[in-house]
């Protein structure tokens, strides 16, 4: 509210950019859909629960795809629930197909498009060779780039197609269809020319783009960096770089850094618990869930390192907890 | 005229002078010396060999004096009568005049051979010793080589003119015969004869025994018109030959031979006895013509079909024991033989088979003895009560095996429509992922297969606890089996026989049930209806069942309990990822499964799968809005849900007062409930509906925003316009009350105009 840009702009328009109307809609929506259970426990909590639930990137789980992409908190949101989730799939050093990954994503989110699992893989596999075997790091950061920046990359390669084929990429601004374009890409390096674009001109023209794209873009220095260490690349070279480059993932916030992805003590810790129980026989099991719940719920709010993405008010999501809690007992 | 043959013969015949036969051939051209003397052996002692070989044959020939294998004719006149006494036109032989003659030797036997001297020969009766030999029996020494001639002496033959038996005697040849040509009988038995010879002469004769010795073929008989009883038996025949001209024939045996076919016999219109057993017969045909033949045996062969049985109009007595038929349908002619009354089969294959008595009995009624046994009402009752049962078996078995065919044909026919619709659901993923949803259903499509609708009934669900295999039902797009504790479905349409009534026991049994050739999603549909109607199904087999993502699996945690699950590779491509097996005891830990896909599920398996999938479940029931857990665990759940969250907010220690059991499962549910499925379909319905909601959402926030900036823009207008508003009315107030007396007296005006 009190940000100076909102003074520039009309409320309206600024509330769609920052899309809170896109959450507010939904909470809408929401209480639309489940009014007979909300009305019990107060829709004043409700909104408090939903916002709550925003703020901590776990209002994605099990949503439609549609919501998932409609916001970068959401995406974000969802590669670090993604991460979460997993990890322990990529601990155990399992390399996986691409349609496996695809599973794994849809246990999150059923409709997910297998089309960008697909352009992921293709990031991480640089070829057509779609049934590889990939790392879970491999994997997981070619599809961090490929998800959050998926409107980005699509019109880059549609610039690219154009470098390739010669034409000013200046007049082309927003690319209307992305499949398929690149498809073509082989036969046109074997034009006898080297693989490739120039990387000067093809950083010219992705600045021009990230000036008018009104989609996330990854942040210009970095991708100045990339391409300065290069005469020329291809395509797939430079979502590569980008997908392993340290500080794009940093930008992000989403991940941690690739040395610690295995790390997640507090979810370690949990999984321990839950190992514990697995034998599920052992009388202790019995006392758990009611006495394992309700810390269960606590600590990874609290502990949840999710605060790069959010810097603002570590006291104010503890606090959030603890009035939950309190208004739980008295319920 | 070969000097060495002859050589050899008399050579051969010298050596067994000891043996009781003296010949002596003597160069003599006497007159009372050219006679050869033999005496018949009248009270011929039965041989003990011969009567042995007739036991082991044992039959009732002795009974009814008929010839079989064993030789029952004995060249004694006294016997004869008895022994052929069945042939009865052989009687007339004991009534033959006995004549003697002695003709000139000339006209002896093949008229090739020229016998240059004549030799007498004499047989000793009942010792054949050396010392009798010199008296009456002359081998002629010569150089030119001849046969033994035989004269007989003249009384003898006064008493026996028309028979001669030579029994016996170590005879290599055939001796010419001179002088008897109203012979009537004659007897070889037991000798070395090779060869049939030099008894073309004997042009009335009746009876030729050549019993037991070691002719290779049959010949020389062309010129015996009038031989009824031919016995050839224990000889070295290879083929039956040369009897063209024997057409009055009556008996002719030639058992213990080497014949491998039965042939040129179908002249023999007068024969009624023949017997052809121990041969080495295949197969018995080539019977037509014998019109008179009353008894035909064939024991000890090796034969395996019959033919040409029915064609003997006679026939009544047939041994076919000791043979290789095995069916009843290779010897199916001699169902057509109306004149059979007396057959025999022991000792075949086919006799060992259960079924073998009554269905002779059953198929030839016309029959009086089986196995020379008299057949009584009684068994023929049997066998044809037999006989029913065993046709309603076959039409059973028939049925069962129609239906298996038609089985296998419907599989045939699912797995075609299942793999068209396949292909049209990849095209239609291809253009259109909503197209793909409503695969095409047509059972039309069946290029005109033979199989017949078959009718449903729902009381076969109960009849189908007898047979251990029994088809529900047929329809040519799908199919139902229950077979044992094993439910089948194959093609989608299968999947409503879940709709019908299903016997408690029936269900009861069935404790695996598998999937093959229907859409996973299609599946998902009906397992409320499966836990429902088949509680106890502990196993269930996908196969063909396009079972692709992890989250299909989800959709098997609602069962009431799973032990073992089989997932076929085939059609299946969730089987190809490393982790769905993980995945399966993660999402149905609930369930402890036993087995995976045939696999033992072991305690470190559990753990893995915890380990790999538990954060997936912490993050999903503790992490999870409560206002998106509420929707996701839908109605069903709600209750155990709402229940969890008023247990939740009290303290821990009433709550343990509470029914752990329930509050375990429920406990153990919401863990994992929230991974749950909903079919393609319903899904794209409920993102139709999401849109719809959304939308009114939409503009329900966008009316609300709009009016919302439009009271603040309204109100910071109204902030902008205050602060002067304030000020005027400020001004009013102090011009008002400038002149304090004027205002003074204006307001004690107004007072007293109040009052």
């Amino acid at each position: 509210m009190l940000s100076p840009e909102r003074l520039a702009q009309p409320d309206y328009e600024y509330l769609a950019q920052r899309h809170v109307l896109t959450y507010m809609e939904d909470a809408v929506y929401q209480l639309l859909e489940n009014r007979e259970d909300i009305s019990q426990y107060g829709i004043a909590r409700f909104f408090m629960d939903y916002f709550n639930s925003v703020c901590q990137g776990t209002h994605i789980l099990f949503r439609e795809f549609s919501f998932i992409q409609a916001t970068p908190h959401n995406r974000a949101s969802f590669l670090r629930a993604f991460w979460r989730c997993f990890r322990t799939v990529g601990k155990n050093g399992d390399l996986l197909t691409m349609r496996e990954y695809h599973c794994l994503l849809q246990l999150l989110c059923p409709d997910f498009p297998l089309e960008l699992t697909q352009k992921a893989a293709r990031i991480v596999l640089m070829d057509d060779a779609m049934d590889c075997l990939m790392s879970f790091s491999d994997f997981l950061f070619a599809f961090q780039i490929q998800f959050y920046y998926s409107e980005f990359l699509d019109s880059v390669a549609a610039i690219y197609q154009d470098l390739l084929s010669g034409k000013n990429p200046n007049t082309v601004i927003v690319p209307t269809s992305s499949s398929g374009q690149y498809r073509q890409r082989p036969a046109l390096g074997e034009a006898g020319v080297p693989e490739g674009v120039e990387a000067s001109l093809f950083y010219q023209c992705l600045e021009n783009l990230c000036d008018r794209h009104k989609y996330s873009c990854p942040p210009l220095a970095l991708v100045k960096e990339i391409l300065n260490g290069v005469q020329r690349l291809t395509f797939y070279g430079f979502l590569g770089t980008l997908s392993k480059h340290p500080g794009i993932n940093q930008a992000l916030g989403a991940l941690p850094d690739k040395a610690d992805l295995m790390q997640d003590p507090a979810m370690d810790e949990e999984l321990e618990r839950l190992l514990a129980q697995v034998p599920g026989l052992v009388p202790a099991v019995t006392a758990t869930p009611e006495l394992g719940c309700p810390p269960s719920r606590t600590p990874p709010r609290v502990g949840s390192p999710w605060r790069p993405l959010h810097h603002p008010r570590k006291v104010d999501t503890e606090s959030d907890g603890s009035t939950e809690e309190t208004d739980e007992s008295e319920t | 005229m070969i000097p060495g043959k002859y050589r050899s013969v008399s050579g051969r015949a010298a050596n067994n002078v000891n043996c009781g036969l003296h010949l002596v051939i003597q160069p003599s051209s006497l007159p009372e010396k050219n006679k050869v003397e033999f005496k018949l052996n009248r009270d011929t002692p039965s041989f003990p060999g011969r009567l042995l070989q007739h036991d082991l044959e044992r039959n009732y020939s002795s009974r009814q004096g008929i010839i079989r294998d064993g030789r029952v004719i004995s060249p004694s006149p006294r016997n004869k009568s008895s022994c052929i006494s069945s042939t009865t036109n052989l009687t007339e032989l004991c009534g033959l005049e006995m004549k003697t003659t002695t003709s000139s030797l000339s006209a002896f036997g093949d008229s090739s051979i020229q016998t240059p001297s004549k030799s007498r020969i004499r047989q000793g009766c009942h010792s054949a010793g050396p010392n009798i030999s010199g008296d009456h029996i002359n081998l002629v020494n010569s150089s030119m080589p001849s046969f033994p001639i035989l004269q007989h002496s003249s009384e003898e033959k006064s008493l026996y003119s028309d028979r001669l038996t030579l029994e016996r005697q170590k005879l290599t040849v055939c001796p010419i015969i001179d002088g008897e040509e109203h012979l009537r009988l004659l007897n070889f038995q037991h000798n070395f004869i090779t060869r049939i010879q030099n008894i073309s002469n004997l042009q009335r004769l009746i009876f030729l025994d050549l019993y037991d010795n070691q002719i290779e073929e049959i010949s020389g008989l062309s010129t015996l018109r009038s031989l009824r009883v031919l016995l050839l038996g224990k000889n070295r025949i290879k083929k039956i030959s040369n009897l063209e001209n024997l057409i009055n024939l009556d008996v002719l045996d030639l058992h213990g031979n080497q014949i491998t076919k039965i042939e040129n016999v179908n002249h023999l219109c007068d024969l009624r006895v023949l017997n052809l057993a121990r041969n080495l017969l295949s197969h018995v045909d080539n019977l037509t013509g014998l019109d008179s033949l009353t008894e035909l045996n064939l024991r000890h062969n090796q034969i395996a079909f019959v033919r040409d049985v029915d064609h003997l109009p006679s026939l009544q007595r047939l041994f076919l024991s000791f043979n290789n038929i095995s069916s009843f349908d290779s010897v199916s002619c001699l169902a057509d033989s109306t004149s059979l009354s007396d057959i025999t089969f022991d000792g075949n294959p086919i006799a060992q088979e259960s079924w073998y008595k009554h269905t002779v009995l059953q198929n030839m009624t016309q029959l009086r003895q089986l196995d020379m046994r008299r057949i009584t009402e009684e068994e023929r009752r049997m066998a044809s009560v037999v006989a029913k049962k065993e046709e309603e078996k076959k039409r059973e078995s028939q049925k069962q095996s129609l239906l298996k065919e038609k089985k296998r044909l419907t599989i045939n026919n699912v797995a075609r429509h299942w793999d068209l619709q396949q292909r049209v659901a990849n095209n239609a993923t291809n253009q259109d992922r909503k197209d793909s949803a409503s695969p095409p259903q047509d059972p039309c499509q069946t290029e005109g297969s033979t199989i017949s609708p078959f009718p449903e009934d729902t009381g076969a669900v109960d009849s189908g606890l007898t047979s251990a295999l029994q088809s529900l039902s047929v329809i040519d797009t799908h199919l139902v089996e229950v077979d044992g504790d094993t439910l089948s479905l194959y093609g989608s349409g299968a999947l409503e026989s879940l709709d019908r009534n299903w016997s408690v026991q029936t269900a009861g049994m069935i404790t695996t049930v598998s999937f093959t050739f229907i859409e996973f999603d299609e599946i998902v549909q009906v397992l409320p209806k499966l836990k429902i109607k088949l509680p106890n199904s502990l196993h269930l087999k996908f196969k063909e069942t396009n079972l692709a993502m992890l989250q299909q699996f989800n959709a098997l945690a609602q069962l009431r309990r799973i032990d073992q699950l089989t997932v076929d590779p085939q059609g299946n491509p969730v089987v190809n990822f490393t982790l769905w097996k993980y995945y399966v005891l993660f999402r149905l830990s609930h369930f402890s499964m036993q087995k995976i896909n045939g696999t033992e599920v072991t305690q470190n398996d559990m753990i893995m799968a915890e380990r790999l999938f538990g954060i997936l479940a912490h993050v999903a029931s503790s992490e999870l809005p409560q206002y998106h857990l509420i929707s996701i665990l839908g109605d069903a759940r709600k209750k155990q849900f709402r229940y969890l969250l008023e247990t939740k907010g009290k303290k821990p220690g009433i709550v343990n007062e509470e029914n752990n059991d329930s509050k375990r499962l429920v406990g153990e549910n919401t863990n994992r409930a929230t991974l749950n499925y909903t079919t393609r379909e319903f899904y794209n319905e409920k993102l139709e509906d999401i849109k719809e909601k959304k939308k009114f959402c939409k503009m329900y926030i966008e009316d609300l925003v709009k009016e919302a900036t439009e009271i603040n823009m309204k109100n910071e207008a109204l902030q902008k316009l205050w602060p002067q508003m304030f000020i005027e009315l400020v001004r009013d107030a102090v011009i008002e009350t400038r002149n304090k007396n004027s205002y003074m007296k204006l307001c004690l005006q107004q007072i007293t105009d109040q009052k």
